[in-house]
């Protein structure tokens, strides 16, 4: 399934990352506690253990899942820092992928550049084209620029009519000011010239 | 005066086993093959030389195969048609076999491809990145993916043994 990523949220200031991971090791620290008890039995408490396994044993199996609730909703949130420290959003641009209808050009692969050097490559199969095809949308790059002016150009390769091959490229001459930039390009189809037609344009 | 120098001797003696213990650990880290048993499986987004583009990741669920073949490689021929043959048997139980050619110009692997009668993609990787991803060193090698994306067996070599080994693993595989 494609990674459908929306652009991400401010977080609240003054939230240490050093916090969050040590409360992520602490709590994967309590969740193999329970486990490393179960693997190793006393001789004595192991006769007793089937008949206390079915008084407690839902409470741990309770504790255990919520725990693992929080190590996710942990992940996220590291997920989300991690992303706001890599991409600033003074300095962040987005380019995202959408088909609507397609029914001139099957997708194969997109070739980005932004001031001539390449920044993505990507091959998309035959399930990951008909996710577009439905409404998806695929972040295809996340990166950082300088404020001021900037060229991305797209190239992408494909069937076209009449099942042949077709390569074509897509360019937009942008300004990044401050704040993020969020470009989308888009793959339409024309249909007074039955051929798709390849746009960039600012994320709306 | 003299304390706290002799303070800052007993930290650098505890500080120095710390620094040789992270300096040795350095080049093993360095080293550590992406390919190994346990670990998850690179994945990759390649051509095929007929059909459809393949994602490895969109195969998690299903025991995969990959198989590194050059067209130089009589014995990748024979580990091909070998695979074909399980791929038949145990296609309907969830196994995927990929055939990905490793340091061949592009005629050479297309003719190869053309004489290989295998019914499973082969895949071209123009780029080598995903034999660099497995760090593939001989041919005919072999992956064994389990249902979860982890590597379960790597063979690095074709002959009886390989094969009845590689067959077993794949049976555990399948079963699990």
């Amino acid at each position: 399934m494609l990674e459908v990523p929306l652009p991400l949220a401010r977080r609240p200031a003054g939230r240490c990352l050093t916090v969050k991971v040590a409360m992520l090791a602490a709590l994967a620290a309590l969740a193999a506690v329970p486990v490393a008890f179960a693997q190793t039995p006393a001789p004595a408490a192991a006769a007793a253990a089937p008949a206390m396994q079915s008084a407690g044993g839902d409470g741990v199996d309770a504790q255990v899942q919520s725990l693992k609730s929080d190590v996710l909703d942990l992940n996220r949130d590291l997920f989300v820092l991690e992303q706001e420290l890599l991409y600033p959003a003074n300095t962040q641009v987005a380019v995202f992928v959408s088909i609507d209808a397609g029914t001139f050009f099957a997708l194969d692969s997109v070739q980005l550049k932004i001031d001539g050097k390449e920044v993505a490559n990507y091959l998309y199969t035959p399930r990951e084209v008909n996710a577009l095809v439905q409404g998806g949308v695929q972040r295809l790059f996340v990166g950082n620029l300088k404020v001021g002016k900037h060229e991305l150009t797209a190239f992408l390769t494909g069937k076209g009519p009449h099942d042949r091959d077709y390569t074509r490229g897509a360019t937009l001459e942008f300004r990044k000011d401050i704040g993020a930039k969020y470009l989308e390009l888009t793959i339409t189809d024309d249909q007074s010239k039955l051929q798709p037609q390849f746009r960039i344009k600012d994320w709306e | 005066m003299i304390r706290a120098g002799a303070a800052a001797c007993v930290r650098r003696s505890r500080a120095l086993p710390a620094l040789l213990v992270i300096f040795w650990s350095l080049p093993a880290l360095a080293g550590r093959s992406h390919a190994a048993a346990g670990l998850p499986a690179p994945d990759f987004a390649l051509r095929a030389v007929a059909g459809p583009n393949v994602r490895l990741s969109e195969h998690i669920g299903q025991v995969v195969v990959i198989s590194f073949w050059g067209s130089g490689c009589d014995a990748c021929r024979a580990q091909l048609e070998a695979l074909n043959q399980d791929f038949s048997r145990y296609q309907g139980q969830g196994l995927r076999v990929y055939g990905v050619e490793v340091a061949d110009d592009q005629a050479a692997a297309l003719h190869f491809a053309r004489g290989t009668p295998v019914t499973f993609p082969l895949l071209l990787d123009p780029a080598k990145s995903v034999a660099r991803a497995y760090d593939v060193d001989n041919l005919p090698m072999t992956v064994l993916i389990d249902r979860d994306g982890k590597i379960r067996q790597v063979v690095r070599d074709f002959n009886e043994t390989s094969r009845r080994d590689c067959e077993d693993e794949l049976r555990r595989l399948l079963a699990e």
